[in-house]
């Protein structure tokens, strides 16, 4: 597992040393650029679809990265708030002529209301019952979408029609309409979000989350709002989740219910969970776990329920012992390694200890 | 509105499938109340005694013996995941311990979905005897699955009750409930009575997979996923009272089965637990949430 994060994620290891900050934002710059330019030009088709599946759900992983790492809120119905955005999306790309970027605007902002609609009891109590009632939440919304089914171009509210025979696919942008073009497309998106929540941390409403994280009394009498801000919390990661289900819509070009699952929402978390809540790039170490894993061991003729399984030992590996994810472990492991190398350790000694710190 | 005749035969499977949520819902507060986890593998591990059963009884086990190793693997399970995770998170927050049966829930999940594969079309079934006889009630055909389902939740839940209330290990349960800390210095051996916490509560997750196999449907995600039933009677009961979960679980129940017969409803009825959990918090006073947060924290 260490080995192909390791692979998977080149670059990163000095990204979180504790340099100055100019060589980390270079090294960010010159990892987007080479993701924007050379990946597509390096991958097949294959992991390029892959890799937009990545950049969808790393802004997935990000929102639930935000509420889980940032204020201390779980959200077990993430993927339910995707498939409100994909459905949103779908049915204003087929009800207009909008330009794309404006829609996905759209469905974030919508998806955002639903999410504080939802959120809205359940912020009131304790953590807990967020996590419940987000569960109900995506199994309610399992449930609606297996009646209503996903716009594929009929008409009247829900946008669907079960006797179509030649179902039009999604739109995606003029500019980015194959698929090499889309992955750039989506990336970009994610950047846009990831920046969002950059801008969020690094201001006020970070502080305030800082607050809340550490003592959500303490916050309350340092004159926080903390109702306020879990909700602007959760209202943020609905609104990048719904984008994010703006993104999918295009990419897939077909949607269907059956690609919403529930249990789908607990694999999320348990992916953002190991790939790290307390930094961004946990959220893409957490996309790739998600998408680009499966489609390797896909590749191999490996059964996916195997990552299921790892997943499942990730979370209780992140909760008993590292609490940070591997965003964080693994570079610390590896600095770790080198050191133990360069002191000339027996060579019985090497592999590093890193896993119960 | 259809008439009322439609309805009758749906009070006794909303009763029986209460009683089901009931019998877990009492075992999801007891295990919570004694060591703060909210179990959310209760329905993965009942699914994979199910399944197991389902195995045995294939290569000619007789039927007993397939329910007693249905509890048993849950009960297993269960146990040997509070005695490694238990003390190791006990310190924790609630929300990390819930998270962590996640953890389990998946690793069940997987390893369900490996064993039991659903591709390839293999419908399963688990079908207790009792399915076959039964009675009737007016119209209304009654089988004793429906009874045993409703009658052990009434049991479990006045059982449970009067454990937690006069038995020794009941009132070591309760006291931990309170302050773990100082149930330890009062001499409690504050491991074990977690660990028959643990072990309840697996019992209670086989009984519930057994008979939820046979209710419903013998399928791992299904089952698994039953579990939001019995939260949303747990959600409503506020992790605390036995009595309340009872009810809720009553409800939820046999709303979803009385929900089938109205055609405008009957595909949504499985939201049931959803919209019940949301207007209890909903209407629940900011008294009683801000005294809960207050205990909580």
């Amino acid at each position: 597992m260490r080995d192909t994060l390791i692979r998977a994620t080149p670059g990163r290891v000095g990204a979180r040393t504790s340099r100055p900050q100019l060589i980390r934002a270079a090294v960010v710059t010159v990892l987007l650029l080479f993701t924007l330019f050379a990946l597509p030009q390096i991958l097949s088709l294959y992991y390029i679809d892959t890799m937009t599946q990545v950049a969808v759900y790393s802004m997935v992983t990000l929102a639930l990265g935000v509420l889980a790492g940032r204020v201390g809120l779980v959200s077990l119905g993430q993927v339910a708030v995707l498939a409100i955005g994909a459905w949103v999306a779908a049915r204003l790309l087929f009800a207009t002529t909008q330009p794309y970027l404006l829609i996905l605007l759209e469905a974030g902002l919508i998806t955002m209301a639903a999410g504080v609609l939802i959120g809205l009891p359940a912020l009131r109590l304790r953590g807990l019952y967020l996590a419940l009632i987000t569960l109900m939440f995506a199994g309610a919304i399992t449930v609606v979408l297996a009646t209503v089914n996903f716009p594929n171009g009929g008409h009247g509210f829900t946008g669907y029609n079960g006797s179509l025979v030649h179902i039009p696919p999604i739109r995606r942008p003029s500019i980015a309409g194959s698929d090499p073009a889309y992955f750039r497309y989506s990336v970009i998106v994610a950047t846009l979000m990831f920046l969002l929540v950059l801008a969020h941390i690094k201001t006020k409403p970070g502080r305030a989350w800082a607050a809340i994280r550490q003592s959500e009394a303490a916050a309350l009498a340092a004159g926080i709002n903390t109702w306020l801000y879990k909700l602007w919390a959760f209202a943020l990661a609905s609104f990048i989740t719904g984008v994010a289900g703006g993104v999918l819509a295009g990419a897939v070009h077909y949607l269907y219910s059956i690609g919403f699952p529930t249990q789908d929402s607990i694999t999320l978390l348990a992916v953002t969970l190991m790939g790290g809540v307390y930094s961004m790039w946990g959220a893409v170490v957490a996309a790739l776990l998600y998408q680009f894993l499966p489609a390797l061991l896909n590749n191999w003729g490996v059964s996916a329920d195997w990552l299921i399984i790892l997943f499942g030992l990730g979370v209780l590996q992140v909760l008993t012992t590292a609490p940070a994810g591997l965003a964080d472990q693994v570079p610390r492991d590896l600095a770790r390694l080198g050191r133990l190398l360069r002191s000339r350790l027996p060579r019985s000694e090497k592999p590093a200890p890193g896993s119960t710190e | 509105m259809p008439p009322w005749s439609d309805f009758e035969p749906f009070i006794v499977s909303g009763l029986a499938l209460g009683g089901v949520y009931a019998l877990s819902g009492v075992g999801l507060v007891v295990l919570y109340r004694a060591t703060g986890v909210l179990y959310l593998a209760f329905g993965a591990v009942g699914a994979m005694g199910a399944l197991t059963a389902w195995s045995l009884g294939r290569v000619g086990a007789p039927g007993w013996v397939t329910w007693l190793v249905c509890i048993a693997v849950a009960a297993l399970i269960t146990l040997g995941y509070g005695a490694l995770f238990g003390p190791a998170l006990a310190k924790r927050d609630p929300l990390i311990k819930a998270v962590a049966t996640i953890g389990l829930t998946l690793i069940l999940y997987g390893a369900m979905d490996l064993l039991w594969t659903t591709s390839g079309g293999e419908a399963r079934s688990l079908t207790l005897p009792t399915d076959n006889g039964g009675f009737s009630l007016g119209q209304i055909q009654v089988n004793w699955t429906q009874v045993i389902a409703l009658a052990a939740g009434v049991v479990i839940t006045v059982g449970t009750g009067a454990f937690l209330r006069f038995a020794k290990l009941g009132t070591a349960m309760r006291a931990m409930a309170n302050d773990r800390e100082i149930t330890a210095t009062l001499g409690v051996p504050v491991r074990k009575v977690e660990a028959a916490a643990w072990l309840g509560c697996g019992v209670l997750a086989g009984i519930a997979g057994l008979l939820l196999a046979d209710l419903v449907a013998l399928d791992a995600t299904t089952l698994t996923f039953l579990i939001i039933s019995s939260l949303a009677a747990v959600l409503i009961a506020r992790l605390r009272s036995i009595a309340v979960t009872f009810v809720a679980a009553i409800v939820v129940g046999l709303l979803h089965d009385l929900l089938t017969p109205i055609t405008a409803l009957t595909n949504y009825r499985d939201m049931t637990p959803f919209v019940l959990a949301a207007v209890a918090l909903l209407v629940m006073p900011r008294s009683q949430v801000l005294a809960q947060s207050r205990e909580e924290a």
